[in-house]
């Protein structure tokens, strides 16, 4: 199976940690945007014809800035081109404060039936200085029109200044709202983001304070029956992003829009993150890929590896064998035995154990060849 | 044909650091038409980038210049450049020993310095006639007349005619080139004796092969001559023979009073060593020139490359360096921690950081250097002397008798409101005081005896950090004394690492070994487990220091787009690795050996 990711590069007001193509400043281009993008749904759609997509993800961006007759238009494109699967996954990123009763019911008419919100934080200071637009109030009215919804939120750890116990609050007010999925990211300062000032001042958490916030937050969510189930993704049984998980096995997907990502019959190819460029080359019927390379041998085989053990679960064994008519074991024996410590292989699959997955960059990198 | 020897004078030019010498190199190239201004890349003598760098000569390169004087007559002046540093005493001495005389040059802001002292008594004890040349006088600060009365004093040589210029602007130098004829004797020595050449220096060129630099003493040598050393029996056709102009250029023949090199298809340094003799094998000198003082490596430090598959790539570098540089030595040496490697011997710690720059650099091979040692005598208690350049190879304490160390006499020229800190520094560093002497009212000279090994690591640093760099020092070997010394083992993770062992004073283990240790958690990046840092002298931990697991080494964010650039992230992590050596299961960067020499700051 693989899936569908759509790119939504409208926002509002650009967060203080965004590096994403998001442009507050170009909504009004919205309607050519998704000519655009229905224009280059149909010809991807048409060339993968022989492949099943079982999931589909709006992500941005702000998805749910747009009127919801875009995303509608979208999902439309996307049946008429692709053989998706039955009862697929759509998942929605959305804002507090950017949707209403109407655009909810627009959604699950058209067949959306996972929501992800940004929270970031319960602490409408925290949120203010993120440069977001809701407050934790907002967060919950947003909740109360998804009610028995499939939700999930994100949450930042490592603020300036944040400590456990406020991370665990917002971990309830998440839970109040009905959420059984939560992403939860260490702020991480890019180049060129306003809070990489902040970073460059020290004025963020060390590694270690937000590792102990992370212990402590992922023990808290435990407790409520949420569960670890990749290095920054926690879920009751059964929530867990199908169209995530594929990433991490090494799945085919395609990417629509500006700025996206696809990784199809061994070839991962990127569009261009220029707004205008995109939209020129798909009027134009060129190609709008900036990049597009195959990954073959151990580079396909370290993806597999460098994905995988980002999961709880682990990488399978014998699929990796048989993917890559090799045999992990032998012939990545020395790497397992320097990790021996650190990892483990429990039935069929190979995985670093609990208390490591936080520090894993130094086990994966031993993989490398 | 012969050259009229009365035309010929040979000099070199001695001073302090930074009191103008290699300024005044170029000028007198420029003024006599070697080369034209335009020409000119600043300080032409400092060939090497390092030395150009560094502001810093290491090694000699003679130029012959013609000079056409106001008596009508042409002259030819040939310059052999000396090194200016402590560490390079014995090149100087080579260079001065193809000399009648030098040019002293005194800074007339700054006047007589330790080092213009030093070289000077280096000049005379050669049988060089001095000649003061009193620089910079276009500075405000600029005092001639004190610095005249000052090189009269101190040094005893008259200055009241010397040549008061500007080598910068130029000013005056025509002054210097006419005095050079009367001040500098012409060389004497007889063409038709028996060949006696002198090799000063000696570099290896991959067409040519060792190419002498040479001071004909008596006799003459041309292409075809067969030569011989009196240190070899191994006899050389020469195949060409030439002067330095500053390039070298080959001339038919060199006889008696000239400075110039010769070539002989010679594949080995080792037959042409530096201060031999060269003579005709046919018609042989009845006996070699006085030798020049052999130059006894006094630091030693292993050397080791980065990746041990770059072994031989080392060896070869270093053989290289050494066709040019008498004063290193170089033993094979092994060590648990890092592999196959050498124990390098060096003049002092500067040239210890030229070598491994060089290496670095002509070589592009990367390095580890280990933290400088000194000659340790150890006197068995079975009767047996070894000589330990290396803390690993010092026997079990149950088998010492007793261990002796290199002292090294040190003469310290300093202001006199230096002087309450620089005797602390010397207590703290073991010294013994011989002598105080007030040079003048401004300068006065401590003279203290001190272990070498306290000496190596930072001494010159804080020496100048605690006189705000007025002060200056010299130092000569004294010998070597008795001494209470353990070995100071370093242990990550409970195992020793051998590359880390030191050799130093009962008394200052302790406090060495905590410095180390805290010094080592500063380096260690952290790691997957905690790495404890321990200090050891004969098995007893007497310091520890613990480097944490790191708790968050991990990229946040994972989907789709992100793959490849994760990959690369990774990758990067991997080369940062690379550049780590693994002791044991630890994983340590490569210039931490030589970091943990930083420790001494006693500031």
């Amino acid at each position: 199976m693989a899936g569908i990711y759509v790119h939504i590069p409208f926002c509002k007001s650009k967060c203080t940690y965004c590096d994403f193509a998001s442009f507050p400043k170009e909504i009004g281009k919205t309607e050519s945007y998704f000519a655009c993008l229905y224009r280059e749904t149909e010809g991807r759609g048409k060339a993968l014809k022989n492949k099943v997509f079982d999931t589909i993800y709006f992500g941005g961006g702000t998805p749910s800035i747009v009127p919801a007759k875009f995303i509608a238009g979208e999902i439309r494109q996307i049946k008429k081109f692709f053989n998706l699967a039955k009862n697929p996954e759509i998942t929605i990123e959305l804002n507090p404060g950017t949707v209403d009763s109407e655009k909810i019911k627009a959604y699950k008419s058209v067949g959306i039936n996972r929501f992800s919100i940004g929270l970031q934080t319960g602490y409408d200071d925290q949120l203010k200085e993120l440069n977001r637009i809701h407050t934790a109030k907002d967060f919950l009215t947003t909740c109360n029109l998804l009610k028995g919804e499939n939700i999930s939120a994100d949450i930042l750890i490592g603020l300036k200044n944040q400590t456990a116990e406020q991370v665990k609050k917002t971990i309830d007010l998440a839970l109040a709202g009905g959420v059984k999925h939560i992403s939860m990211y260490a702020l991480t300062p890019e180049v060129g983001t306003p809070i990489y000032t902040d970073y460059l001042n020290g004025e963020l958490l060390s590694d270690d304070e937000v590792a102990d916030i992370y212990d402590a937050a992922r023990s808290y969510l435990a407790e409520k029956g949420i569960y670890r189930y990749e290095v920054s993704n926690f879920a009751a049984h059964g929530f867990e992003s199908r169209h995530n998980y594929n990433y991490w096995q090494r799945g085919e997907y395609i990417g629509l829009g500006v700025s996206a990502s696809s990784f199809i019959d061994g070839r991962r190819f990127t569009n261009t993150f220029n707004l205008n460029e995109y939209m020129n080359a798909v009027i134009y019927n060129k190609t709008p890929e900036i990049s597009n390379e195959e990954i073959s041998g151990d580079d396909a085989e370290f993806e597999f590896i460098m994905l995988s053990l980002r999961t709880e679960k682990g990488m399978d064994v014998e699929k990796f064998n048989k993917e890559f008519s090799a045999d992990f074991k032998t012939k990545y024996a020395a790497a397992v035995k320097k990790n021996e410590k650190y990892t483990e292989f429990i039935g069929n699959y190979f995985r670093i154990k609990d208390e490591y997955l936080y520090v894993q960059n130094s086990i994966v990198t031993d993989f490398l060849r | 044909m012969s050259i009229d020897k009365s035309k010929i004078r040979n000099f070199c030019i001695i001073a302090h650091i930074d009191h103008g010498k290699s300024t005044l190199a170029d000028r007198l190239m420029e003024k006599t038409g070697q080369v034209s201004e335009r020409d000119m890349e600043d300080q032409l003598l400092d060939s090497m980038d390092l030395e150009r760098e560094r502001g810093i000569t290491i090694k000699l390169t003679p130029v012959r210049m013609f000079y056409k004087a106001k008596d009508g007559n042409e002259y030819i002046y040939n310059l052999i450049d000396t090194p200016g540093h402590v560490d390079f005493t014995y090149e100087v001495s080579r260079s001065l020993k193809a000399c009648e005389g030098a040019i002293l040059i005194v800074d007339a802001s700054q006047g007589v310095q330790a080092q213009t002292l030093a070289n000077a008594y280096l000049a005379i004890d050669n049988d060089l006639e001095i000649m003061p040349v009193i620089n910079k006088i276009d500075l405000p600060s600029a005092n001639p007349d004190e610095a005249a009365a000052e090189i009269e004093d101190i040094l005893g040589v008259d200055a009241s005619d010397a040549p008061r210029i500007s080598a910068k602007s130029g000013l005056n130098v025509e002054e210097v080139l006419e005095s050079v004829i009367t001040k500098i004797p012409p060389p004497k020595g007889d063409d038709s004796a028996p060949l006696k050449a002198l090799i000063f220096d000696s570099y290896y060129d991959n067409f040519k092969g060792v190419i002498c630099f040479v001071r004909i003493v008596d006799g003459t040598v041309k292409v075809g001559t067969r030569i011989k050393t009196f240190m070899s029996d191994k006899q050389f056709d020469v195949t060409e023979v030439g002067i330095f102009s500053p390039k070298m250029t080959p001339k038919d023949s060199l006889s008696a009073g000239e400075v110039g090199y010769i070539a002989a298809s010679i594949k080995s340094i080792e037959d042409t060593a530096v201060g031999d003799t060269i003579t005709e094998a046919q018609n042989p000198a009845k006996e070699p020139l006085p030798g020049y003082k052999k130059a006894l490596p006094m630091v030693f430090s292993g050397v080791f490359p980065l990746d041990g598959s770059k072994f031989n790539d080392l060896k070869d570098a270093l053989l290289k360096l050494k066709l040019n540089d008498a004063a290193l030595s170089i033993e094979p040496d092994n060590s648990a921690a890092l592999g196959f490697g050498f124990r390098c011997g060096f003049l002092g710690l500067l040239h210890m950081d030229v070598i491994q720059e060089r290496i670095e650099r002509e070589f592009d091979l990367e390095i580890i250097t280990t933290a400088p040692s000194v000659s340790y005598k150890v006197y068995k208690t079975d009767g047996a002397v070894l000589t330990v350049e290396n803390p690993t190879h010092l026997p079990p304490t149950t088998e010492i008798d007793y261990m002796e160390e290199p002292i090294i006499f040190a003469a310290i020229f300093t202001p006199p409101e230096y002087v309450g800190p620089i005797m602390e520094l010397c207590q703290k560093k073991r010294g013994v005081y011989k002598d105080m002497v007030y040079l003048d009212k401004t300068r006065v000279q401590l003279k203290y005896e001190l272990p070498l090994n306290e000496i190596i690591y930072d001494f010159f640093d804080s020496l100048k950090s605690r006189t705000k760099g007025y002060a200056s020092f010299d130092y000569e070997p004294k010998g070597y004394a008795k001494s209470d010394l353990v070995k100071l083992d370093m242990l990550l993770n409970g195992e020793i690492c051998d590359a880390l062992s030191i050799i130093v004073h009962k008394d200052k283990a302790y406090e060495r070994g905590r410095q180390i240790a805290e010094r080592l958690k500063e380096v260690i990046p952290r790691q997957m487990f905690e790495i404890p840092v321990q200090a050891a002298v004969g098995g007893k931990v007497i310091a520890r220091e613990t480097v944490k697991a790191f708790r968050k080494d991990v990229l946040a964010k994972c989907y789709g787009g992100d793959v490849t650039r994760k990959k690369k992230l990774l990758e990067k992590q991997k080369e940062g690795k690379k550049k780590m050596r693994s002791i044991g299961t630890v994983e340590i960067p490569s210039e931490a050996f030589i970091e943990i020499l930083k420790t001494d700051n006693d500031n």
